[in-house]
């Protein structure tokens, strides 16, 4: 009799598969990355290394020793007392005792400080409150701190912005007047973020982490990439890092291009090459999980896109792995035995720097 | 709460509990990858890049040398004089560290 | 000299090509070779391979406005050809819209956009969309599709919402309910009771079809 082994599918339900279906799924989650990035195939010696991680009995594997990377972290305390639709537990603690749990109890490399509603925009009317609780935590925290926030271009469209939305312009068929909202809209959102930033480094912030970069598109991906070079100028020692939203940033705009490269359109191995180049620290690709898919497949897939930035990067790649990314079932409590194995594979086959 | 409690458990150095902060410095500071940044550390403590991620060899290592230790030990540096000691173990300037000498009289 | 077969193949070929003019061109070609319904439906076949080519990343949103241009200008140049009813007929309205709470509007665009490129009469009512006027506009325009999206796991219940107002008016019957949105799954759709999940757009638009027994149009 065949063994089977318990497994998950993409957004976190039991499923149990033979060795063989996990190959098999391994094979095709890796042909699929292969064919949209045009990059290379994991060797058939690296899916069998996924296959032993996904097929070990324990509920949690680990790391080689000696193969241990850092572990930074996105949304800030929100994950303590939020709870907003971004995984928060709802625990009424200040953001200073948030840094501290994560630094003390939590064995966190980096921390970010973040406000509730996580994005930029909202960022500007209290700048002082952010400024002030950077200088707080900064007195008590040894670990380096980001400020983090997402660009979320979207904001700066109506009815929340001033910029007409782009996509409602599309779909009345005015594309030239799309286009230039998107730009205008980019330009209003890299001039907060740059002024955000500006404020925070001189409450001592160590640098910043750009969340979900490119979630509205090539404009949203634009305007980050010029925040990361006005602010690299700026402060040529300030940590950036920027995590992407998608593995593929999407043409909403179609036409925009940094420093001569269509923006639209790029792969993870594409977009750390740009992202670089703005003068970043550090790029956290992201590839996303399909709930319909199982984890073999969606794991391979990651591993394979991730491999290939990691590969092509100048700068250290922390994956992006929460919530329904990086091979992680899309769910709001994604189960220990799958990021475990996501964890780990991440580091032994596609060697990245950092979590 | 899971997930990042399970990145560090399987994958992560665990903070000031041993140097995954002093690494991350490195990666950020310098552009360093993992093995160049662990190199660089590991030498500067004296120790093995394995004992980056080892609390037996950090713990007595960082109270030593006043990086910081993640028990509350009274009279171990904490905060910005932690910080000044990794700057001088590091060979780096850290933001808020400068900031607080510039407000000193 | 042209067949239907490399009419086929010209209205495919200039339809990804996304230029208006290619593909009236094709048009006037193929009208000596091919009814007007088999025009449109080869024309959809080439629309459903931009969908595809957009998720896949090698076009953009632009290009599938061009597209969707070129399709409208084709139906209006084979308007009057066309039979009253049957594959000519318009498809249904669709309602769709980010749940009340929520601003996060990409996705949801992109799949609006899709549907209209597939012919439907779409009415997208934005975001921060209250339950209510999802029900009000349905009953407005006798849609028979409702699409709601929500990207966080606190505003995606106000689709359940929906789900509830459509029973209290008795118009789920006939109304179909699909849901998206980074947190939504099927397990989620199947919970709450809805119809149908679409992971992205080209799935969502397939759905779409399947729900509403629009015929799939094959090459």
């Amino acid at each position: 009799m065949t063994t089977e082994y318990k497994l998950r599918r993409g957004d976190g339900k039991r499923i149990v598969m033979t060795r063989a279906q996990i190959m098999e799924d391994l094979r095709a989650g890796t042909a699929d990355a292969a064919e949209l990035g045009s990059i290379p195939q994991l060797t058939e010696d690296e899916l069998d290394k996924l296959a032993d991680i996904l097929t070990a009995p324990g509920r949690m594997v680990g790391v080689e020793e000696g193969m241990e990377v850092p572990v930074t972290h996105d949304i800030g305390t929100i994950r303590l007392d939020g709870d907003q639709g971004n995984s928060g537990v709802g625990i009424p603690a200040s953001r200073l005792v948030g840094m501290m749990f994560h630094e003390r109890a939590l064995g966190a490399d980096t921390m970010e400080l973040g406000h509730i509603d996580y994005s930029f925009k909202p960022v500007k009317p209290i700048i002082a409150q952010e400024m002030q609780a950077m200088e707080v935590c900064q007195q008590n925290m040894i670990v380096p701190l980001l400020y983090g926030a997402m660009p979320n271009m979207g904001l700066y469209y109506t009815p929340d912005g001033p910029c007409e939305n782009p996509g409602d312009l599309m779909k009345a068929f005015k594309i030239k007047e799309a286009q230039d909202s998107t730009m205008k809209a980019a330009e209003h959102l890299t001039r907060d973020m740059v002024w955000i930033m500006q404020r925070m480094m001189r409450s001592g912030a160590d640098g910043v982490n750009f969340d979900t970069t490119a979630a509205a598109g090539d404009g949203d991906f634009y305007a980050t990439l010029k925040a990361v070079k006005t602010l690299r100028q700026e402060f040529p020692e300030m940590f950036i890092e920027v995590g992407m939203a998608g593995e593929l940033v999407l043409g909403m705009h179609g036409e925009v291009e940094y420093d001569g490269k269509l923006l639209a359109g790029l792969w993870p191995h594409e977009q750390v090459e740009m992202v670089a180049k703005a003068g970043a620290s550090i790029f956290g690709p992201v590839v996303n999980t399909s709930t319909s898919r199982s984890s073999p497949w969606n794991l391979a897939r990651a591993v394979t896109f991730v491999k290939a930035a990691v590969k092509a990067s100048p700068i250290p790649c922390h994956v992006n792995m929460g919530m329904g990314v990086g091979g992680i079932p899309m769910f709001e409590t994604p189960t220990i035995d799958a990021v475990s194995r996501a964890s780990k594979a991440m580091v032994e086959v596609a060697g990245v720097d950092g979590i | 709460m899971g997930m990042p409690t399970t990145h560090i458990l399987t994958s992560g150095m665990s903070g000031i509990r041993a140097a995954g902060d002093l690494v991350a410095r490195m990666e950020f500071a310098r552009g360093m990858r993992i093995k160049e940044a662990k190199e660089c550390v590991a030498k500067k403590l004296g120790v093995g890049t394995a004992d980056l991620s080892d609390e037996y060899v950090m713990r007595d290592l960082r109270e030593e040398l006043g990086l910081g230790v993640i028990t509350s030990v009274a009279g171990a540096p904490k905060g910005f004089a932690a910080k000044m000691n990794i700057e001088k173990l590091l060979g780096t300037k850290i933001n808020c560290c400068e900031k607080f000498r510039q407000q000193l009289r | 000299m042209t067949t239907a077969d490399t009419a086929k193949i010209e209205l495919f070929d200039a339809m990804t090509s996304v230029k208006k003019d290619r593909v009236l061109a094709a048009v006037k070609d193929a009208r000596s070779v091919m009814k007007p319904t088999e025009i449109i439906d080869a024309l959809a076949v080439g629309m459903q391979e931009v969908g595809t080519r957009f998720e896949r990343g090698k076009l953009f949103l632009p290009h599938v406005i061009s597209a969707a241009d070129a399709m409208n200008a084709a139906v209006a140049v084979l308007d009057k050809d066309l039979p009253r009813d049957g594959a000519g007929k318009q498809l249904p309205s669709v309602v769709i819209g980010t749940i009340e709470g929520d601003v996060h509007d990409i996705g949801k665009t992109i799949v609006s956009t899709m549907l209209q490129c597939a012919g439907y009469d779409v009415h997208d009512l934005g975001r921060d969309v209250p339950s209510r006027t999802f029900l009000d506009t349905v009953k407005e325009h006798d849609a028979r599709l409702v699409g709601m999206s929500a990207l966080m796991t606190t505003t995606m219940r106000n689709q359940m919402e929906v789900i509830g107002l459509l029973k209290e008016e008795g118009l789920r019957p006939k109304v179909k309910v699909m849901v998206g949105g980074a947190p939504a799954t099927q397990a989620w759709a199947d919970k709450i009771g809805a119809d149908g999940y679409g992971e992205n757009a080209s799935i969502a638009v397939r759905k779409a079809n399947e729900l509403l027994q629009v015929g799939e149009v094959t090459q």
